[in-house]
């Protein structure tokens, strides 16, 4: 009786803190913002890496005062990398949490599932690093603050043709839309730049197995294997190849950005390349800054992911700054307005009518264990969006 | 040439998994005729003890036995306390029963030890081989070695114990072996612990081999031990052995000279169906 007693005075105590807090901080209601991501399942470590960097822009944010003089909330779910849960989701931020904007902190799948349900609710959404066309395609409302599949693809091709002075590449084609816009980009440009391919195969997505593909690769030599995929399996390329005694040089793209590649894939990640959204060498105070506290507060190396949830928090909480009132249309107004936005993952140098960002392209190579800077791509026929 | 060997010895690799892994499959099929699918479950149980263990201890037999018995134990138990309730029921209420427990198996991994691919490094500890230009690595020697110990110790219980005298005699008819003497529950129950702890054995491997240790490795596996055990003409211990070395090389030799035409792991599943449809006794069945 007396323990029962004593747990219901714990509840009663507890209810009244829920019920009081809110209250006391009631003159200054909270700006949401919508995030999603896929914080379990195969996907888990981007997702994860994400919330992360979308969670501590909003905090630091607030640490300066917020935006406008309110705190910004992140309303966090879980798409579980899948897009009909994510279309739930989108309803529930727009209907039941009110959100002024969102960051789509997910791949492609649940990112193009939702930006048509934002863009017709008015609410602008900041893609972080999703890459498929589709999803500025929704509508003025929708940005997205990574590069397409296709750009990358071509960074891939200016990379092996005229950085690294390839003549041959063999590609190696995941067979998902990503894998299939970055190849044919990588292909455009080649021939653009007279780098010739000499061998293009395809592999299902959760492929273990590459020997049978990467024995064939060693077998015609090329200059540069041009390996679309995701961490995992880029980890089992790189380990397989290099066992296979291949030597060709393998350039990976922002897949391969994230610290489970190179725990994966040991030492025989040295001397991968590869092009994201972020530069560990950069000497801006802004990425610095980021990389140093990311590191101490989640005790693991910040990756592309993560540092492009960050910015795409920042631009929306400039965007609202800027508007002086939270106003979803004028949130976007303000979007398609920023220049020479200082980001972690680089100057943004603004958004195209398509919502398109315009930014250089960062080449990075592991050394010793780590992404380290290698190069960057600021080619306008490289890196300049489509404007439909 | 090169690309030649190359390709058997890849083939050859991956084949041997597949055997070791539909094994254990075989053997409980032969007696009990049950679809084991929970069996791809045990088998990445083995694949994380063995990740633990050799993170603990970092000695490979330790790793391998602690695996192996791991799950030998498992099997047993699973065996004891969900196939030997069922075992009067029809048949579909054992595979369904098998079926949830794999789930249930995928998801507890994911709860203890996250959604996480674990790598499992054994590359420095194993020596890599060149042999004919071919390049073969160290974990590729281990899971040839390992393969041809674990076949022969099969061989030598099947065919000169008298539990494997038991074990062909419960295969045969298990009432009937059961009255002639044979203990009938005792030679379910190590046939059960032999096959699981050989699914151990692979799990090992195939962590080591990929460097991947993960809650759905077992999904693949499953249903491709299932073909697998098919090919071999169901319950055919030896069929079984030949079909997965088999699956290996035409997987590994198709997608090396055609490309990724057809996705690796449909091949097994064609030649299923083409099986079930013009010769469902399987390669070398039998009965």
């Amino acid at each position: 009786m007396r323990s029962t007693l004593g747990r219901l005075t714990v509840m009663a105590a507890l209810l009244m803190v829920v019920v009081a807090v809110p209250a006391a901080l009631g003159q200054v209601p909270t700006i949401k913002i919508g995030f999603f991501a896929p914080l379990t399942g195969p996907a888990a470590p981007d997702g994860t890496s994400s919330r992360n960097g979308a969670q501590m822009a909003v905090d630091e944010i607030n640490a300066a005062g917020g935006v406008l003089g309110r705190p910004l909330g992140l309303v966090v779910y879980d798409d579980r990398l899948s897009a009909s849960e994510a279309v739930a989701i989108a309803h529930r931020l727009i209907e039941r949490d009110r959100v002024v904007a969102v960051v789509a902190g997910s791949y492609s799948g649940p990112t193009r599932a939702t930006a048509p349900i934002f863009q017709s609710a008015g609410i602008p959404t900041v893609a972080a690093y999703a890459v498929h066309p589709d999803i500025t395609k929704a509508g003025d409302y929708v940005f997205r603050n990574s590069f397409l599949g296709t750009i990358q693809g071509k960074a891939g091709a200016y990379l092996a043709a005229r950085i690294l002075n390839a003549k041959t590449a063999s590609i190696l084609v995941m067979d998902i839309d990503f894998g299939r816009a970055l190849a044919s980009g990588f292909r455009t440009q080649a021939a653009a730049y007279g780098l010739r391919i000499v061998s293009e195969d395809t592999y299902p997505l959760g492929e273990k197995e590459f020997a049978p593909l990467l024995t064939k690769i060693k077998g015609l030599n090329p200059d540069v294997i041009y390996a679309t995929a995701y961490f995992a399996e880029a980890a089992q390329i790189v380990r397989q190849a290099k066992a296979l005694g291949i030597t060709s040089r393998i350039i990976g793209q922002e897949g391969y950005d994230s610290p489970k590649f190179l725990e994966l894939a040991g030492p025989a990640a040295e001397g991968v390349i590869i092009t994201t959204n972020l530069n560990r060498d950069d000497t801006r105070p802004v990425a610095q800054q980021f990389l140093g506290r990311y590191k101490a507060r989640f005790g693991i190396d910040a990756d592309m992911v993560g540092a492009s949830s960050y910015d795409a928090v920042r631009i929306i909480a400039a965007a609202i700054e800027k508007a002086g009132v939270v106003s979803p249309p004028r949130i976007r107004d303000q979007i398609y307005r920023i220049a020479n936005f200082d980001g972690v993952t680089g100057i943004i140098r603004g958004y195209n009518k398509l919502g398109e960002v315009l930014k250089t392209v960062q080449v990075q190579i592991v050394r010793e264990g780590r992404f380290r800077y290698f190069a960057v791509i600021d080619d306008p026929a490289v890196i300049t969006p489509p404007t439909e | 040439m090169i690309g030649f060997w190359q390709q058997l010895i890849n083939g050859v690799t991956v084949g041997s998994t597949y055997a070791l892994i539909a094994l254990g499959l075989a053997m409980v099929y032969g007696v009990l005729r049950i679809l084991h699918i929970a069996h791809a479950g045990v088998f990445t149980l083995g694949a994380y003890v063995g990740l633990v263990l050799h993170a603990r201890t970092a000695s490979l037999p330790t790793a391998f036995l602690g695996a192996m018995l791991a799950c030998g134990v498992a099997g047993v138990l699973i065996q004891r306390w969900l196939y030997r309730p069922l075992l009067n029921q029809p048949r579909i209420v054992p595979l369904i029963a098998s079926i949830g427990l794999f789930i249930f198996m995928e998801d507890l991994f994911r709860l203890l030890a996250g959604p996480y691919v674990l790598a499992f490094r054994l590359d420095a500890e194993v020596r890599p081989l060149e042999i004919a230009g071919a390049a073969v690595t160290g974990v590729q020697v281990m899971t040839l070695i390992v393969t041809a110990v674990l076949l022969g110790a099969v061989w030598l219980l099947v065919g000169k114990t008298w539990l494997g005298l038991g074990w062909r005699a419960a295969a045969q008819d298990l009432g009937m072996a059961a009255a002639v003497g044979v203990n009938a529950h005792r030679v379910v129950a190590l046939n059960f612990a032999f096959g699981s702890a050989v699914a151990g054995a692979a799990g090992v491997l195939i962590g080591a081999l990929y460097n991947a240790v993960y809650p759905t490795m077992g999904s693949v596996p499953a249903y491709k031990a299932l073909a697998v055990i098919v090919l071999g003409g169901l319950g055919n211990v030896w069929g079984t052995v030949v079909a997965g070395v088999l699956l290996g090389l035409v997987e590994t030799f198709l997608v090396g000279i055609v490309g990724g035409l057809l996705p690796r792991d449909s091949i097994a599943f064609v030649a299923l169906i083409l099986m079930l449809l013009f010769r469902p006794t399987g390669l070398f069945g039998e009965r």
